[in-house]
């Protein structure tokens, strides 16, 4: 018999939203964890804060918005993203800038946050 | 405690990531393009040298890129040694 | 222990496939459990079974489905991954009216909820990408 446990799950994003299919994956996968009701977090780390950036238009390439569908996560319980505090500043952006409330961590924290959980994807 | 895979040229921002963010009681498994950093006097295996986290580099890789003659002292593992370190290391958070 | 893979690179390309295959080996072959293999993104590509290789370039996905078929290991693919990448199996080709199906018969095409099922009861999740 599998006991079943509840497990700390941690998305890990790290690509920019339009480069690759990933940070699409990524959300997916995010939206999906959620309407499964799981204990997930998501940690956007480097350039994939910039998945974040209000504003995106991306009808223009063809594609589906990610920060809209970002910011439609706390309709799954997923309130809030945490995010690299020194990726943030590098790119001159501040929480205003983000279509989702964000914690942000600096190196230290992040550590603590992925050794507290079960599982890490990273994407 | 982490078992990092680092399958990333030195030269990539995941690379910096992961050394950014590997702790003391962390596991770095070189394989794919990270075996690179293994490369003695290089300014990747420096950088290396100065982060507390084990290092384990991953032997096919290591082997196809020719660095098995190369190496310093590295741990230098087969596949049944990176299942191992799955084994001791609970979470594995996969860079790339 | 249990373990679930969640595999992010074609087989064709970069070294997150290859490695994630030999891990699956080693991982069995020291007794543990690998309760499934998620394939997402352009992981998705590993079921496809019209790819032909070179006979001096290894054979990834014709590995999975050895290993598939000596282990019983459950290999599923993201259905949206697989089907934007023309990867159907008979009853999507159907479907979509499409000329026929591709994916192999070791791999099942599925959505997200199963590789969230498998996490939920492996002790080990490790994803391999790049």
């Amino acid at each position: 018999m599998t006991q079943v446990q509840r497990r700390k799950q941690l998305i890990v994003l790290r690509q920019t939203p339009y480069a690759s299919s990933l940070a699409r994956s990524a959300t997916d996968l995010a939206l999906a964890m959620g309407a499964f009701e799981q204990d997930v977090e998501l940690l956007f780390l480097g350039d994939a804060v910039l998945q974040l950036l209000d504003g995106q238009a991306a009808e223009a390439i063809g594609q589906k918005n990610l920060g809209k569908i970002l910011a439609s996560l706390p309709l799954y319980d997923i309130e809030f993203a945490y995010v690299d505090a020194a990726a943030l500043a590098r790119h001159g952006l501040v929480g205003e800038d983000l279509v989702l409330p964000v914690r942000p961590l600096d190196a230290a924290a992040i550590q603590s946050l992925m050794a507290a959980c079960d599982h890490l994807l990273s994407l | 405690m982490i078992l990092h895979t680092l399958n990333a040229a030195p030269s990539s921002p995941a690379f910096a990531q992961c050394l950014e963010l590997a702790a003391a009681q962390d596991c770095i498994l070189l394989l794919g393009d990270g075996v690179y950093a293994a490369l003695p006097g290089s300014e990747a295996s420096e950088r290396l040298g100065s982060q507390p986290a084990r290092i384990c580099v991953l032997e096919a890789d290591a082997a196809a890129a020719g660095l098995l003659p190369r190496l310093g002292a590295v741990e230098v593992l087969d596949y049944e040694g990176f299942v191992t370190l799955s084994e001791q290391y609970p979470r594995q958070m996969a860079w790339y | 222990m249990i373990y679930s893979l969640l595999v992010l690179s074609s087989p064709i390309s970069g070294h997150g496939s290859r490695h994630a295959l030999h891990f699956a080996e080693a991982a069995i072959a020291r007794g543990h459990q690998v309760n499934r293999v998620f394939f997402l993104d352009a992981g998705a590509g590993t079921g496809n079974g019209n790819a032909v290789l070179p006979q001096d370039e290894g054979d990834i996905s014709g590995a999975w489905r050895g290993l598939a078929s000596e282990h019983g290991l459950e290999l599923v693919l993201c259905i949206s991954s697989a089907l934007k990448r023309g990867m159907l199996d008979a009853s999507e080709a159907e479907r979509y009216e499409k000329a026929g199906a591709m994916v192999c018969e070791e791999f099942s095409i599925a959505g997200l909820g199963q590789l969230i099922d498998a996490g939920s009861t492996a002790e080990r999740l490790l994803t391999f990408g790049g």
